[in-house]
């Protein structure tokens, strides 16, 4: 029996689809069979980060319609075969799904796969509402913005109403920089005010922007620090301890490292 | 169960109406078009009624139904020497066509029993759906489905052939993966060798 994990956020646009895709991506490079499940009918975009786009051809609403049967909705991931992707209908609308059918279909996933990664619409409403029903576990996301963490907030509130209370904290794009500045929430400031558990700190990089729409998820590139970042995050979401990354040291470049080993005061 | 029969000579496909009872002549044309849909589908027929049992009324009603329901077209026989042969060119094109001009953005679905032309985009998301061919006078990037009750003769044309998925009749075609070479003509989609094939659209060829 695997577990359901629902990525959510309440605010857009914060990584919930990018997480979803280098979370899923990561557990299978550690060996688990995942599956990620698109939950934002009418707006999906987890194909496109996975780079399956083309090869969809019987969709999540689908399933539920009983046009076809599960398995032949599921795309193997052209990179990972442990990995499998269950896209939505683009040309559809969330009011096509309810929250029993929702349930139902990530249960007899769940025993197949040992995760279910369900990757959760923006918003507070019905696709949220169905995103969560058959998920035991939450990863919220959010990024060092006011907006995004009150959101979150709103967001935790409605998850412990269901009964969701395995939640934990993904703090993304942190710019370390502006952070040390004040001029951004820092980690504190934002475990704090949320008061939950923290499994993760994505750091910004540009490189998210390329491996999107190149379809290849970070986690993949060896040299991109979020991609590292979403290893750890998978190590610790199988339960192992892991550093946080130290975030201070990257743009500094070669000569100041070595100014600063010289002109040590 | 003899309200008609149908033949096969040298006009074509003839259906001969027996009985002068409308709806049972109608059920039973329809369950035995059912039964070979494919073969049906996208094909003319003759209608024959030598004992006048159908009035004008009635038989222009079942006409409108088949073209409906099944995509069949009914050749108007009844006054003409019918000895004149159709040329094989309008095997298909003969059938209804639906003319949009717009750009087709993600999420929208376009589905007609006919061919359908359009005048315009069809983005990445967006489905079009048809019985007959596709001829897209712009870029076709989302999803085009021609021929989707099982006729292999449709075909899907694009001044710029770029979709993510391209599907004739029951057979589903993509892009290889890292495939990044647009081709600045027009190219056309067609089923050959039980495979759907694509070939720049060159003008003398179709003719």
């Amino acid at each position: 029996m695997g577990i359901g994990i629902v990525i959510t956020s309440g605010k857009g646009g914060v990584g919930k689809t990018t997480t979803t895709a280098n979370l899923g991506t990561g557990l299978a490079l550690l060996g688990k069979k995942v599956v990620v499940l698109d939950a934002d009918t009418g707006l999906r975009n987890l194909d496109l980060h996975l780079g399956l786009e083309n090869r969809i051809v019987y969709n999540l609403v689908d399933v539920i319609e009983g046009t076809c049967k599960l398995k032949q909705a599921l795309i193997k991931d052209k990179r990972l075969d442990n990995l499998y992707l269950l896209p939505t209908a683009q040309i559809k609308d969330k009011t096509c799904v309810t929250q029993e059918q929702m349930q139902e279909l990530v249960e007899s996933l769940k025993n197949d796969f040992d995760f279910v990664l369900i990757d959760c619409p923006a918003g507070i409403e019905g696709g949220f509402e169905n995103a969560v029903a058959g998920a035991d576990m939450a990863l919220i996301v959010t990024t060092p913005e006011v907006s995004a963490v009150r959101d979150a907030d709103r967001i935790i509130g409605k998850l412990e109403s269901k009964g969701i209370d395995d939640h934990r904290l993904i703090v993304n794009r942190i710019n370390y920089d502006m952070t040390k500045k004040g001029e951004m929430l820092n980690i504190d400031d934002m475990t704090d005010i949320l008061a939950i558990k923290l499994i993760g700190i994505v750091p910004e990089d540009e490189k998210i922007v390329v491996s999107t729409n190149r379809g290849e998820p970070a986690i993949l590139d060896e040299n991109s620090k979020a991609g590292q970042a979403f290893k750890n995050i998978s190590r610790r979401i199988l339960g192992e301890e892991v550093p946080y990354m130290e975030l201070n040291d990257d743009n500094e470049g070669f000569l100041n490292k070595l100014k600063k080993i010289f002109f040590k005061n | 169960m003899e309200n008609i029969t149908i033949k096969g000579n040298k006009e074509g496909i003839v259906v001969y109406i027996n009985s002068s009872n409308f709806d049972e002549v109608k059920n039973e044309l329809f369950e035995k078009i059912n039964k070979a849909k494919d073969f049906f589908s996208g094909s003319k027929l003759i209608i024959r009624d030598n004992n006048k049992y159908l009035d004008e009324e009635k038989y222009n009603l079942l006409k409108e139904l088949l073209i409906n329901n099944f995509n069949i077209q009914v050749i108007d026989t009844k006054n003409s020497s019918t000895k004149k042969r159709l040329p094989s060119l309008y095997d298909q094109s003969e059938v209804r066509t639906k003319f949009i001009r717009n750009i087709i953005r993600s999420g929208q679905l376009i589905k007609y029993n006919g061919n359908i032309v359009i005048i315009g985009d069809v983005n990445c998301g967006a489905e079009v759906i048809a019985s007959g061919s596709i001829i897209i006078l712009g870029v076709l990037r989302g999803i085009a489905h021609a021929g989707f009750n099982g006729n292999r003769k449709s075909y899907v044309a694009a001044y710029k052939l770029e979709p993510s998925q391209l599907r004739i009749a029951n057979l589903i075609a993509r892009a290889p993966d890292n495939y990044k070479q647009p081709s600045d003509i027009p190219e056309i989609a067609i089923i050959k060798q039980g495979g759907i094939v694509v070939e720049p659209y060159l003008p003398n060829k179709y003719f």
